[in-house]
């Protein structure tokens, strides 16, 4: 029968306990590579990128000189557009299919009406 | 029941996916109230103000990366991990399923493919454990959390960056790519929501996620040979039609005004050239990112609702299986 189905039994409790325990010291250790090995409750608090915390951009020059990240910026922009395009395509899609299938649904209310199609082809909408 | 088939995620895979789902929506929701500051400023004044804001960004940025590793571990150590690979990746059949998905639409095809369905019904054995959107999901997701991540950390590290990049202005470079690229992932949440939320089968959300396989009970032993899903057989939800138009129109909206904030604002705080702010396109542009994080917390409020329904469902797995260890006199249960 399943021959499409992958496994999926559960997972051991030592593998979740092992990956969770690697997880975690993984995500302190890169936060406090990020901090300079330093005490990171300082710089949790320190940059406030924001005109009224006075923050991190305000005082820096506006503008990229660097091509190769002006580069990396204009892509990531490109993406951003195309991919938008292609998810409003796929919600546009995915909106109709489910107006379709809702349309074979029984709807609330009406017993059986002409256009809903029974799958055993009985047309007996009244049965529990 | 007919959808009695689809529990596909294991407990780990559920409460992994919920945990996941939690931290990132903190993350859009922080993440958004800096680089859309002026739009959102509301949520910035309530989560505590630039301080706050930036702190719980960071908090649920440590919580992302313990997140990652995990699950990294988790399917490279476990057999269960590395026999579900070969099933994320994309096949031919993805493609086509796509195509037929375009053909449906536009009522030229009259079943959607089966690896485009997330209703089973019947041949349930057809569905595969994740349709070509999951499957893509899945992939966009992993790519956009890794480089977010990466991305994130360097941010963090303000003085590391200014190591490999001379200027501050170009460490500042890499806070515009780290909050557009999260444009992407913040579109695919907001179809991912409709998506899981808006099906008319599973309406208001699709149990997949949240309800595990293992409480799922494998009875595929009563169908004769029906064709198609069976899914005529199904009730639709009195609210669904005005609901979905609702909330399709909003993720539309949604979707829309984050795509165009993101061209517009270029990535505070370092915009390449002047905003125009104050006319009518503003204002527009404020409603219509407002009501992104309507549809992003919708999505919230519909993942808690998905945990609220799997501890009901445990329940009534208990309730079961102690009336059947009463009832032992082998009087079949007719519920089918």
């Amino acid at each position: 029968m399943s021959h499409e189905t992958p496994e999926v039994e559960g997972y051991s409790p030592i593998s979740v306990f092992i990956s969770a325990l690697v997880g975690i010291v993984v995500a302190v250790l890169s936060v406090w590579w990020a901090s300079g090995f330093g005490p990171f409750y300082e710089t949790l608090f320190r940059v406030g990128p924001t005109v009224e915390g006075g923050g991190v951009g305000a005082d820096w020059v506006a503008g990229n000189t660097i091509p190769a990240l002006d580069f990396l910026i204009a892509l990531v922009h490109a993406a951003d557009v195309i991919l938008g395009v292609f998810i409003l395509l796929l919600v546009f899609l995915h909106w109709a299919s489910f107006r379709r299938l809702a349309a074979r649904m029984r709807h609330p209310g009406e017993d059986e009406t002409g256009e809903t199609v029974m799958a055993d082809g009985s047309g007996d909408g009244g049965e529990r | 029941m007919t959808n009695l088939d689809h529990g596909k995620f294991t407990r780990v895979t559920t409460l992994f996916h919920s945990l996941l789902a939690l931290d990132v929506f903190l993350l859009f929701f922080t993440g958004y109230a800096i680089m859309f500051n002026s739009e959102l400023w509301w949520l910035m004044t309530l989560m505590g103000g630039a301080t706050g804001v930036t702190a719980l960004h960071r908090i649920a940025g440590i919580g992302l990366v313990a997140l990652i590793v995990f699950w990294m571990v988790l399917m490279l150590i476990s057999p269960t991990g590395r026999s579900n690979f070969a099933e994320i990746l994309p096949v031919k059949e993805d493609i086509e399923a796509f195509l037929q998905d375009v053909q449906f639409m536009l009522g030229r095809a009259d079943e959607r493919h089966p690896h485009a369905r997330q209703f089973a019904g019947y041949e349930s054995d057809e569905v595969p454990l994740l349709s070509y959107v999951g499957k893509g999901v899945v992939a966009i997701f992993a790519i956009e959390l890794t480089l977010l991540t990466i991305s994130g950390l360097l941010i963090w590290s303000k003085t590391g960056l200014m190591s490999y990049f001379a200027t501050r202005t170009a460490a500042m470079a890499f806070v515009v790519f780290h909050g557009l690229l999260g444009i992407i992932m913040l579109m695919g949440v907001m179809f991912h929501i409709f998506e899981h939320g808006m099906h008319p089968a599973f309406y208001p959300v699709e149990t997949k996620a949240f309800i595990p396989r293992s409480m799922i009970p494998e009875s595929h032993d009563d169908d004769e040979d029906h064709d198609g899903t069976g899914i005529e057989r199904l009730e639709l939800s009195p609210s669904w039609h005005s609901v979905s138009t609702v909330f399709g129109s909003f993720v539309v909206i949604g979707i829309v005004s984050v795509l165009m904030g993101s061209i517009v604002r270029e990535g505070y705080p370092v915009p390449r050239e002047l905003v125009v702010s104050g006319d009518l396109t503003n204002l527009l542009l404020t409603i219509g990112i407002n009501i992104g994080i309507f549809v992003l917390f919708v999505g919230l409020v519909l993942s808690m609702y998905g945990n609220v329904m799997r501890v009901r469902w445990e329940k009534e797995v208990q309730r079961r299986q102690e009336r059947e260890t009463v009832a032992d006199g082998g009087e079949t249960r007719t519920d089918d």
